[in-house]
């Protein structure tokens, strides 16, 4: 169960993904995929499609860029604000959201982010509207300067292992458990005697304290929380890069990061309509991957090995 | 873990980190080329510009045979998707990646203060044309130039002018762009308005990225005005335009647009819309110059149709970056950054001069008259030039109180 | 406040309004009936515009332009929910909600492609051009006809609804999806008509609009907001609540823009959030 070789793999990309691909495109990719853990923590594990998980990713990037900016926190008092101001906020909106279910939870999500966006959007004083917040600072980890994009790299790499390992934990301890009874069955759940409610609300804190971690980190990659990181569209990027690593394990969200950032990366630059492939991709996947990556390469080892596809669902692991 | 294996994962993961990353190894420049950048919008809001502004670059490198002091220039692109987030990116990742020292663009006024950022924080070369007075204003440094008329400028030759041709009209009414651009061109209208007795009947705001004029318009036609007067740009000041026809606030009344691309605003609308607008830009093809005459001819032949304001920027401030490096007999960003501070030359739209203790180019800005559709001579016919100015923005209003250091 | 302005703004508020409710019913009609909030529904709005522009160059004639464009949308539509949503019933709810998000990515996409990123200005017929005098203000003649023609679609749409037998199935699907089924009616057939009328209507909405607003790709992308909030105000498949929700919003709106411009966009997800919280079957809904 503990995946030692999964973890040999990662720690093996890690290590070799900043010699193949850019190091700001690599540190990219780990703070997506920091964004795409909190985000599967709701999506793959409780079963709530949540479409607004950029609201908490942008208002720690704002807040803390805000902070780094123009009162010159020191990093790890910005790592705790973002993380803070990502889980308040989904508390905030969780607190909202979890008393509606389905359709009306999902246009919940969407609408509250749309109110988000759009405050984001007419607040310029504060967030710079359209133009983003630029000149954020990236002060330097106990005397040691992380600008040389090799240097941050490594600090976010670090980071990101320690957030798998942290969301390992959270999702092989009790409550990952009774989140995934929820998604199985709700009612079952709550006759069981769990406050369902109040664990949904706690996925979406812990999921709103692990995208507010990658908006910071996201804020001091480029030097600037652009507007979009607050928006519907990003929401729907880390929904779709989950989606394509696959919602049903805890690894699902590293692979998608890895696919979807290459592809906006290395195609974008190469053709102006990228955004149609990724639409394509989508749906591609919605209609026959739906387990995404990880599934499809489950499927095709026992193609390969000559057994019928393994049974998508176990007790005790996540859809 | 569920049906998937830890060795699947193992070996998953190997072959994507062996296998799947096509990204093109970090490039080592060589020490005979010059990358230079030129970011446009080829995604976004921008998009239909990008393209343009690429063929106004490359016209002026492949003038120059692609060498600039005996080196080779290569030239790259990147699409800033007309988003600061990601032109902030590609702008970073050009310079640590490619090597590039040189950055043409954006286009967004927005995005080019992100990319200004980059430019100080990388010491790169940044030129950059568009409405915005923070770069060679409150944000100026010594990296970025501006190479638009100042707001000052253009405020002043279209006041002069239009004022001296309809002497009797009085009542304006001013619809602007709510951010600090529009604020800025709208200070400078009301100031030269004032000296000729103008009564601004009203000044509205409107969001950027508005799509609803229908309010605004009837706001304006409330006041009776005898001039309509826009201080925005882009799909803004094309929206609007055509929302001012639909109510038939135009032609009678005439419609000012202060800040305009010309050609790339006007070919979005129709003749019947362009009926008494008036137009404000930093280029039109009909320019009398033998650098404007050149180049649009060039271009003409090669793509068909006559170039606009962007394409001519992008052409425009190509080329004063290539004077800079020609003055400095080198292509050390301190020292063509020295050089072109103070450069004067006569160029794209006469004579032209970079202030050194600003960095913003004076130069001459250009107001038109649209045609009425029986007067044209040709689908692109939009307009004549009426008249340019070149006033410099007064000393008093310069924001960029000290341009500090290399 | 001028009373001519105050009537202008209102006036400007009915038409636009107009256009929401036709937005929001036909997104109504497809989260009752199948459950699911199209992400699409923007991208199809603009898609029904550039339609319309291109029957204008091929064709000349608006009427008939303006009848081609909702049938191709509506068209599209079905072939989206035979190819696409179809196969994805037994996958659930959510993964139908992805394919349109993705859908929407490709329609935009795709408008770009064939017809460019450049913004475009379509006249209305010259039958419709210029204005009239109101006596209280001056008014353009193309808002009027938006507003008589969209009144005219919802009383079409509502005569389907409520006196056809077809509109009967459509509503009785909305109550109660199980119980049509067991009726006998082929609950495929019910979800693909349902689909696709929804889709017609965006098409229509952004038809009419072209003449007001222009062309540019990402025309819907406001209009799908829009459309969410008339529905979560509505009630799902409640077409007269969306015809009172959608003028509510756009008159709101145009009065706001009158105060307040900068607070216009995000008071409205404000307001659409409250209702989601205190009222989810919105306003006038039953479910």
């Amino acid at each position: 169960m503990s995946g030692g070789k999964a973890w040999l793999a990662i720690l093996a990309a890690v290590v070799l993904l900043p010699a193949f691909v850019r190091h700001a495109i690599a540190t990219e990719i780990w703070i997506f995929a920091i964004f795409g853990l909190g985000l599967n923590l709701l999506m793959g594990y409780t079963g709530l499609l949540s479409f607004g998980q950029a609201t908490f990713f942008g208002s720690a990037a704002y807040v803390a860029g805000y902070l780094l900016k123009y009162y010159g926190i020191d990093i790890f008092l910005a790592l705790a604000v973002g993380i803070v101001v990502g889980a308040v906020s989904a508390a905030l909106i969780g607190y909202l959201c979890v008393q509606r279910a389905g359709l009306y939870f999902i246009m919940l999500t969407f609408a509250l982010n749309q109110m988000f966006y759009f405050t984001a959007y007419q607040w310029t004083t504060v967030t710079g509207g359209e133009d983003g917040m630029p000149a954020i600072p990236r002060p330097s980890v106990l005397g040691f300067d992380i600008h040389p994009p090799l240097a941050y790299y490594t600090a976010v790499a670090l980071l990101f292992l320690a957030s798998l390992w942290v969301m390992k934990r959270i999702v092989e301890s009790p409550l990952g458990k009774i989140l995934q009874a929820i998604r199985e069955n709700e009612l079952r759940a709550e006759a069981l005697g769990y406050d369902v409610p109040r664990m949904k609300l706690a996925a979406f804190v812990v999921g709103g304290a692990f995208s507010g971690l990658a908006g910071v980190l996201y804020a001091m990659l480029f030097g600037i929380v652009p507007l979009e990181s607050i928006g519907f569209v990003f929401s729907g990027n880390v929904v779709f890069a989950t989606l394509i690593g696959g919602s049903g394990s805890l690894y699902g969200p590293v692979i998608g990061s890895f696919v979807f950032i290459w592809l906006s990366e290395s195609v974008a630059s190469v053709w102006a309509r990228w955004p149609l492939l990724l639409g394509v991709a989508f749906v591609i996947v919605v209609l026959f991957f739906r387990g995404g990556v990880v599934e499809a390469w489950a499927r095709f080892r026992s193609w390969r090995a000559g057994h019928r596809a393994p049974a998508a669902v176990h007790a005790d692991g996540p859809r | 873990m569920s049906a998937l294996t830890r060795r699947d994962v193992l070996k998953l993961g190997g072959a994507a980190a062996a296998a799947g990353f096509t990204f093109p190894a970090v490039l080592r420049a060589q020490t005979k080329e010059i990358p230079m950048l030129g970011l446009w919008s080829f995604t976004g809001a921008f998009s239909d510009v990008g393209p343009v502004l690429d063929r106004g670059m490359k016209m002026a490198l492949e003038e120059r045979g692609m060498k600039i002091q005996g080196k080779a220039i290569k030239y790259i692109t990147r699409d800033d998707e007309t988003k600061a987030g990601s032109a902030t990116r590609r702008a970073e990742e050009a310079v640590d990646a490619d090597g590039v020292k040189y950055i043409i663009g954006p286009w967004s006024s927005g995005v080019a203060l992100a990319v200004s950022e980059v430019a100080k924080r990388k010491k790169v070369f940044h030129y950059f044309s568009g409405g915005t007075e923070d770069i060679s204003g409150a944000r100026c440094h010594r990296y970025s130039f501006q190479w638009a008329a100042s707001p000052y400028t253009a405020a002043k030759t279209v006041v002069d002018t239009f004022v001296q041709a309809n002497p009797k009209a009085k009542r304006w009414h001013l619809l602007v762009a709510d951010y600090a651009f529009g604020w800025s061109v709208e200070k400078y209208v009301k100031e030269v308005g004032k000296t000729h007795g103008i009564e601004f009947v009203g000044a509205d705001r409107h969001p950027l990225g508005e799509r609803e004029f229908s309010n605004y318009v009837t706001k304006a036609a409330a006041n009776k005005p005898d001039v309509v007067a826009m201080i925005n740009f882009g799909l803004d000041a094309v929206t609007g335009a055509r929302e001012i026809f639909n109510f038939g606030l135009t032609p009678k009344v005439p419609l000012i647009l202060t800040w305009s691309s010309g050609v790339e605003e006007l070919v979005q609308l129709n003749p019947e819309i362009r009926e008494n607008m008036w137009v404000g830009s930093n280029f039109y093809y009909t320019a009398d110059t033998p650098v404007a005459r050149e180049f649009v001819k060039s271009y003409q032949a090669k793509f068909g149709g006559p170039p606009g304001y962007a394409p001519a920027a992008a052409y425009g401030m190509t080329r004063m970056m290539l004077h800079a490096m020609d003055r400095a007999k080198s292509t050390e960003v301190p020292e063509v950054i020295k050089a072109c501070e103070g450069l004067e030359v006569d160029d794209l739209v006469g004579r032209m001069r970079v202030d050194p203790k600003t960095h913003q180019t004076l130069r001459p800005y250009f107001f038109m008259r649209c045609k009425k559709k029986d007067a044209m001579k040709g689908p692109m016919d939009f307009a004549d030039i009426v008249a340019t100015g070149s006033t410099p923005l007064p000393a008093e209003y310069a924001a960029c109180k000290d341009i500090g250091s290399l | 406040m001028k009373i001519p302005l105050l009537v202008s703004q209102v006036l400007n508020g009915l038409a636009t309004g107009m256009l929401y409710a036709l937005m929001g019913i036909g997104l109504s009609i497809i989260t009752g009936v199948l459950n699911i909030p199209n992400f699409a529904h923007g991208a199809l709005f603009a898609l029904g515009a550039y339609i319309l522009f291109t029957m204008m160059q091929l064709v000349g004639n608006f009427w008939l332009a303006l009848l081609l464009a909702p049938l191709g949308v509506g068209l599209l539509g079905v072939l989206i929910e035979y190819g696409g949503i179809r196969p994805l019933y037994k996958a659930g709810h959510d993964y139908q909600l992805l394919l349109t998000f993705g859908l929407s990515l490709i329609v935009t996409e795709g408008i770009i492609i064939v017809w460019s990123p450049v913004g475009m200005s379509q006249l209305p017929p010259p039958l419709l051009r210029g204005g009239v005098d109101l006596g209280i203000t001056f008014y353009p003649k193309y808002r009027l006809f938006v507003m008589v023609t969209a009144a005219l679609l919802v009383l079409a749409a509502w005569l389907f609804l409520e006196k056809t037998r077809y509109g009967a199935i459509m509503r009785a699907g909305i109550e109660d999806k199980e119980m049509v089924s067991l009726l006998g009616i082929d609950i495929h057939r019910l979800f693909t008509a349902a689909f696709a009328l929804g889709c017609g209507l965006a098409g229509i909405a952004g038809a009419l609009t072209a003449p007001i607003r222009g062309l540019n790709p990402w025309m819907g992308v406001d209009m799908l907001g829009i459309a969410f909030v008339v529905v979560a105000l509505a009630g799902l498949g409640n077409l007269l609540g969306s015809i009172v929700a959608g003028l509510l919003v756009g008159v709101a709106q145009s009065l706001v823009a009158l105060y307040w411009p900068e607070a216009s966009v995000a008071v409205i997800f404000a307001v659409m959030a409250a209702i989601l919280l205190v009222r989810p079957q919105g306003l006038f809904g039953i479910r």
